[in-house]
C-alpha cells in the first residue's frame, strides 16, 4: 500500500515545522527522508504515526485517511516505527517488549486471561513463538529474558526494529537507525533493511543522516529543509542536486564537499559552484564557514571509513545472519 | 510447533482441574476459618487484626493496579474505599431489614454480602471511570490532585450535608419535579447518611456485620489470585509498557486511553469491594464514618504499596499486612499503663501522630535509598522465567 | 451591601490565600514539583509567629510584637523550607529511572507533609490555640462601609508584598536566575547560575511568604491549630493551579478568585460547601484548561 502525503502542514505556535509537504512512498519501496537538523523529518514521522495531528493536508495509507485515527489505531492499520532516541519499555524484558506489540491480535479477552482459559495459554504460547522467532532473526534470542535496558546500544536499536516488526507492519518507519553506528555496522544495517523489505513485503521509510546508508539503500529520496521540500529523486539525482548541497553545506561549498560519504564517491565540483551562484546575499559569509566545517567533517568521515572497513567483515557477517533467519 | 513450548507457559496438568483445586481449596480454608476462628483465637482484638489485614491486602492490591502497574499516581484511594463502604453499608442494612432483621447469620450472608458488594463494586467502578477519564489528559502530579479532589469531595459532601428538619427520602422525591426539588431530594438522601456522625443503618440500629472470615479471607484470596493473573497477562504487560513509555506503547498499538481507564475502573472496583468488606466486617464496628476515609487513609494505602514494592502483587500484600500490624501495635501500646502514665505528663503525646511521623520518615528514606520499595516489581514465589528455546 | 461586604472579605481571604499560593507556584516553576509540604510550612509559620508574638508581649505591644514576630516566623519557615528541600527533594534530583522518576518526588513531598503535620500535633497538641489580637476597631470607609482594621491591614499588606515580589522577580538578579532556571535548568547551570542556591532561595522566599500569610491568617481567624495547613494549603494550591501553576501572576489572580468565590458561597444555602466547591473548581479547571488561566502548556518532544 502506498503511503501518500498531500500538502501536509504542521505549525507549532508560530513555527512552521512542516510546510506543504507532498510525496508518495510507493508500495514495497525503500524511501529516504533526509535534510539538515531541524528540517522537520521526525515531525513528518510523528504526523504519519498520529503523535501530532497535521493542521492542513492529508495523509493516506492506501485509501485509509490517517487523520482521524489515534496513534494506536494507526499502528494497527499497519504503520510501525522506531524512535530517534530509543524508546524501549525499560523495566520489561526483551521478549516482553515484543509481546506488548502483539496485544492487538490477541484472541483472549481480559476475562479469559484472568480465568486462565485454554485460549489464554494458546495465545501466550503462539505469541512467544513468534517473538522468539523474530528475536532470532535479529540475533537477540539469547537475551530474551534480560531486561531491555541491559542491552548494548546497538542491540537496543535492533530490538526496537524487532518490536516494530512484531506488528506485522505494511510500512516501517525507521528514525535514524544508523545513529552511532560505525562503517561496518552501517553496512550491516543496509543489508538488514533490504532483507526486511524483501522477506516481509513491506515498505521502509528511512530518516537518516548517515549518507552511506541513505545513498546505499534508498530507491527514492525526499529532501526537506526548514519544513519544506527542496528536492526529490533517485540517490544519484539527489547527490548532485544544487539545492540539496546548498542546504547541507551552505551555498559556497567548495568542490571537495559532497553529500556522499562513501569513500569512493566522486565530488561534483561543478555543482558546488552552481549552488553558490544560485543564492547570493548576506548569508554568504556564514555559509562559507559552514561549508569549510562541513568539508573538514567530510575528510574526517572518510578517514573513519577506511579505519572501519576492517570491521566490515563483521558487519557482513551480521547481515548474513539476518538473511539466514528467513530460511 | 506450539506444543513444544506450551509447557513453558502453561502449568502442568489439566487447566480446569487445577483451577477448581486452587479456588476450591482456598475457599474451603476460608470456610473452615469462618467456623473455627472464634474458637481458635479467643482474643477478639487479634481476630479483628487478622480480618483487617485481609481487608488491607485488598486495599493495597487495588491501589497497586493504578500506582504500581499503570504508573499513575492516585492519592485519593480513600474515596473509592468510602464509596464502597457507604454503599455496602446502606445496601446491607436495608436488605437486612427487608429480610426481617434479627441476627446476621451465615446463611443470610450469602444473600446480603454478594448483593452489597456488587453494588459497592459497581458504584466504585463507575466513579473510577469518571476519575480515570482525566488521566487521559493529565499527567503525574495533576492527576494525583484530581484523585485527591475526588476523595475529598466525597468525604466533605457526606460530612457537611445538613438539612434542618428531618424529612423522609420518599417525601423529598415526591416533590422533586423541579430542578430545585431534585437538588433538595439529593441533599436529603445524602443527609440521611448521617453527616459527620456516620451511618448506622436506616433505624440507627447499626450496619449488620455479615462479612465473616469466609467472605473476608476468601475474597482476599480470590482477588489476590486475580491481581496476580492480571499482572501476568497480556493486559498487565501492556499496562506496564504504557507506564514505561506512553508514546512507544501507542506506537505498537496499545491504546493509552483504554488501558488507563480500565486500570482505574479495575482499581476502583477492587477498592469498592475492600471498602464494602471493611464496612460489613464481622469484627469491625457497625458504623461507617466519613473520617475513616480521609487523606490519612489514602496515605496509608500509598504506604502499603510503596513499602512492599510498586507493581508487585505479593509486595502489596506484604505492605497491607505490615501497615495493619503497626497500626494495631500502636493501639496496643496506647493502652499500656506506661504510655498512659506518660500521657498524663505530656498532654500532646499522640502515638498515632508518632506512627504517621515514622511512616513518613520511612517513606522519605525509602524513596531516597530504595525508590522501588521492598520487592521492587518482583514477586515472592515467582517462577523462574522459562529459558528461551534455542534450537530452531 | 451584603454582597459588597462579602466581596471585601473575599478579597482579604483571597489575598492571604494568594500569598501561600505563591510558594507553590514558585517551587513548581523551578523544580516542576508540587511541594505538598508547603501547606505545613504555612502551619509551622503560624505557630512560630504565635510563640514569637506572645514572647514579645503580644497584644500589649502590638507594633513591635507584630513586626518582629512576623520576621521571626519568616526566618523559621524559611529554615524549615530549606531543610525540607535539602533532606527530601535534593537527594532525588537528576536521579532515578523510568516511570519512578515522576512518582518518587511526589511520594517524598507527601511524606514531608504528613511528617510535619503530625510533628506539629505532637509538639503543639491538637487543640486550638488563641492568637493575640493585635488590631482592634473598625474602619469606616466610603462605599464599602465597615471593615475591621485587621482585614484592612491584611489586604493592604498582601498587595504591597505581591507588588514587591513582582519587582523582585522582574528586576533583580535573583528573579532573573529563578526565571532562567524555570525555563531550562540545564542551560541555566551552563550559564553559571548556581542552581542549588537559587532553588534553596526559592524555597526560602516561598516559605517566608507562607509565614506572612500564616500570621495574617491567624490575626484574622484568631487561632492556630495543626491541621490549619490542610484547609488553607488546599485552597492555596487550587488557587495556584487555577491561575496556572508556575505562573506568579496566575497565583495572585487564582488566590483572589478563590477567596471571593468562597465568600460568595457563604451567602447561599450551602455555606458548608466551600471546600467542596474549591475541589470542584479545581477539577473543572484541570479538565478544561490543564495549564490554568494564565499558564501555557508545553508539547512533549518525541
Amino acid at each position: 500500500m502506498d503511503l501518500t502525503l498531500k500538502n501536509v502542514t504542521k505549525n507549532f505556535g508560530g513555527l512552521r515545522a512542516v510546510g506543504d509537504v507532498s510525496f508518495t512512498v510507493p508500495d514495497r519501496s525503500i524511501y529516504g527522508l533526509i535534510g539538515p537538523n531541524g528540517a522537520g523529518k521526525t515531525t513528518v514521522f510523528n504526523l504519519v504515526t498520529g503523535v501530532y495531528k497535521h493542521d492542513e493536508g492529508s495523509i493516506h495509507l492506501g485509501k485509509t485517511d490517517l487523520r482521524p485515527l489515534k496513534p494506536a489505531e494507526i499502528a494497527r492499520a499497519g504503520i510501525a516505527r522506531t524512535f530517534q532516541n530509543i524508546r524501549l519499555f525499560g523495566q520489561l524484558t526483551v521478549i516482553e517488549n515484543l509481546l506488548v506489540a502483539c496485544e492487538i491480535d490477541k484472541k483472549a479477552s481480559l476475562l479469559s486471561s484472568v480465568l486462565r482459559t485454554k485460549v489464554h495459554y494458546e495465545d501466550e504460547s503462539s505469541m512467544r513463538d513468534r517473538a522468539l522467532e523474530l528475536l532470532g532473526v535479529f540475533d537477540l534470542a539469547h537475551t530474551a529474558e534480560e531486561p531491555s535496558t541491559s542491552l548494548s546500544y546497538g542491540n537496543q536499536r535492533r530490538l526496537e526494529i524487532a518490536r516494530a516488526m512484531m506488528l506485522k507492519p505494511k510500512v516501517l518507519l525507521l528514525d535514524e537507525p544508523a545513529a552511532g553506528m560505525n562503517y561496518g555496522e552501517a553496512e550491516g544495517l543496509k543489508k538488514q533493511i533490504r532483507w526486511l523489505r524483501d522477506t516481509f513485503d513491506l515498505t521502509v521509510v528511512l530518516v537518516e543522516h548517515n549518507m552511506q546508508v541513505v545513498m546505499g539503500v534508498c530507491e527514492e529520496i525526499h529532501v526537506l529543509d526548514h519544513g519544506e521540500t527542496i528536492a526529490h529523486g533517485t540517490p544519484d539525482q539527489i547527490r548532485n542536486d544544487p539545492a540539496v548541497l546548498a542546504a547541507y553545506l551552505g551555498e559556497e561549498a567548495d568542490g571537495t564537499a559532497t553529500l556522499a560519504s562513501d569513500a569512493d564517491a566522486k565530488a561534483p565540483s561543478a555543482k558546488g559552484d552552481e549552488a553558490s551562484a544560485k543564492e547570493p546575499g548576506a548569508k554568504g559569509d556564514e555559509a562559507s564557514t559552514k561549508g569549510d566545517e562541513a568539508s573538514a567533517k567530510g575528510d574526517e568521515a572518510s578517514a573513519k571509513g577506511d579505519e572501519a572497513s576492517a570491521k566490515d567483515a563483521k558487519g557482513d557477517e551480521r547481515g548474513g545472519k539476518a538473511g539466514e533467519g528467513s530460511s | 510447533m506450539a506444543g513444544a513450548q506450551a509447557g513453558s507457559t502453561r502449568p502442568m496438568g489439566s487447566g480446569l482441574l487445577k483451577q477448581i483445586a486452587l479456588f476450591g481449596g482456598g475457599l474451603l480454608v476460608a470456610l473452615l476459618l469462618d467456623f473455627t476462628l472464634d474458637k481458635a483465637i479467643s482474643d477478639s482484638s487479634i481476630r479483628q487484626l487478622l480480618m483487617m489485614a485481609a481487608c488491607n491486602i485488598l486495599v493495597a492490591l487495588s491501589l497497586n493496579v493504578i500506582n504500581g502497574m499503570a504508573g499513575q499516581f492516585s492519592i485519593g484511594h480513600a474515596g473509592f474505599l468510602g464509596l464502597g463502604g457507604y454503599s455496602a453499608a446502606v445496601v446491607s442494612a436495608n436488605l437486612h431489614e427487608a429480610l426481617g432483621g434479627g441476627e446476621a447469620t451465615f446463611g443470610k450472608s450469602f444473600i446480603v454480602v454478594p448483593v452489597s458488594l456488587l453494588v459497592a463494586a459497581l458504584l466504585s467502578g463507575i466513579a473510577g471511570l469518571f476519575v480515570g477519564l482525566p488521566s487521559l489528559r493529565l499527567k503525574g502530579d495533576y492527576l494525583a490532585i484530581v484523585t485527591l479532589g475526588f476523595s475529598e469531595i466525597f468525604r466533605l459532601v457526606i460530612a457537611t450535608a445538613q438539612i434542618g428538619d428531618k424529612e423522609t427520602i420518599a417525601h423529598a422525591w415526591s416533590s422533586a419535579g423541579s430542578p430545585r426539588g431534585f437538588v433538595h431530594a439529593i441533599s436529603v438522601m445524602i443527609t440521611s447518611l448521617g453527616g459527620q456522625n456516620g451511618y448506622a443503618g436506616p433505624k440507627d440500629a447499626g450496619v449488620p456485620l455479615y462479612a465473616g472470615p469466609f467472605w473476608v479471607v476468601g475474597l482476599a484470596f480470590v482477588l489476590g489470585v486475580v491481581a496476580w493473573r492480571l499482572k501476568f497477562s497480556g493486559w498487565g504487560r501492556a499496562l506496564r509498557a504504557l507506564r514505561e513509555d506512553e508514546i512507544a506503547a501507542a506506537a505498537v498499538g496499545v491504546d493509552p486511553t483504554r488501558y488507563k481507564v480500565t486500570s482505574f475502573v479495575i482499581s476502583a472496583v477492587g477498592a469498592g469491594i475492600a471498602g464494602g468488606l471493611m464496612a460489613m466486617n464481622r469484627d469491625g464496628t457497625p458504623i461507617v464514618q466519613p473520617d475513616s476515609y480521609n487523606f490519612q487513609a489514602s496515605f496509608d494505602a500509598i504506604t502499603m504499596v510503596i513499602l512492599g514494592g510498586s507493581g508487585s502483587v505479593t509486595g502489596a500484600a506484604i505492605g497491607g499486612v505490615f501497615v495493619t500490624f503497626t497500626v494495631k501495635a500502636i493501639e496496643l501500646l496506647q493502652s499500656t499503663s506506661a504510655v498512659q502514665a506518660l500521657k498524663q505528663r505530656f498532654e500532646s503525646l499522640d502515638l498515632n501522630a508518632l506512627r504517621m511521623i515514622i511512616y513518613a520518615a520511612v517513606l522519605i528514606a525509602l524513596m531516597i535509598v530504595r525508590p522501588e520499595g521492598l520487592l521492587g516489581e518482583r514477586e515472592l514465589f515467582q517462577k523462574k522465567a522459562p529459558s528461551p528455546a534455542k534450537a530452531k | 451591601m451584603k454582597l459588597l461586604e462579602a466581596l471585601m472579605t473575599g478579597l482579604t481571604q483571597g489575598a492571604m490565600v494568594a500569598l501561600v499560593a505563591l510558594g507553590y507556584t514558585m517551587v513548581y516553576g523551578v523544580l516542576k514539583l508540587i511541594n505538598f509540604a508547603h501547606s505545613e510550612v504555612f502551619m509551622m509559620g503560624a505557630y512560630i509567629g504565635l510563640f514569637a508574638i506572645l514572647g514579645l508581649g503580644g497584644a500589649g505591644n502590638p507594633v513591635i510584637a507584630g513586626v518582629a514576630g512576623t520576621v521571626i516566623a519568616m526566618i523559621g519557615s524559611s529554615l524549615i523550607g530549606i531543610t525540607v528541600e535539602r533532606v527530601a527533594y535534593r537527594p532525588l534530583r537528576g536521579r532515578g529511572k523510568g516511570a519512578l522518576t515522576r512518582i518518587t518526588p511526589l511520594v517524598t513531598a507527601l511524606g514531608v507533609s504528613v511528617l510535619l503535620q503530625n510533628l506539629a500535633q505532637l509538639l503543639f497538641s491538637a487543640r486550638f490555640r488563641p492568637y493575640p489580637q493585635l488590631f482592634t476597631g473598625t474602619l469606616h470607609l466610603p462605599v464599602v462601609g465597615g471593615l475591621s482594621t485587621s482585614r484592612a491591614f491584611i489586604l493592604v499588606a498582601s498587595i504591597v508584598i505581591m507588588v514587591g515580589l513582582e519587582l523582585l522577580v522582574q528586576r533583580t538578579w535573583f528573579g532573573k536566575a529563578m526565571r532562567a532556571l524555570s525555563t531550562n535548568e540545564e542551560a541555566a547551570r551552563l550559564m553559571g547560575i548556581r542552581t542549588s542556591r537559587v532553588i534553596a532561595m526559592t524555597f526560602a522566599l516561598g516559605s517566608s511568604l507562607a509565614a506572612i500569610g500564616a500570621v495574617l491568617f491567624c490575626l484574622d481567624q484568631s487561632q492556630a491549630y495543626p491541621t490549619m495547613g490542610v484547609v488553607i494549603g488546599t485552597r492555596a494550591f487550587v488557587a495556584a493551579v487555577l491561575g496556572g501553576i508556575g505562573n506568579i501572576k496566575g497565583a495572585m489572580l487564582g488566590g483572589l478568585l478563590i477567596g471571593v468565590l468562597g465568600e460568595m458561597v457563604k451567602l447561599t444555602d450551602y455555606s458548608g460547601g466551600v471546600d467542596v466547591l474549591v475541589f470542584v473548581v479545581l477539577i473543572v479547571v484541570l479538565l478544561l484548561r490543564p495549564a490554568g488561566l494564565l499558564g501555557t502548556s508545553r508539547v512533549e518532544k518525541v
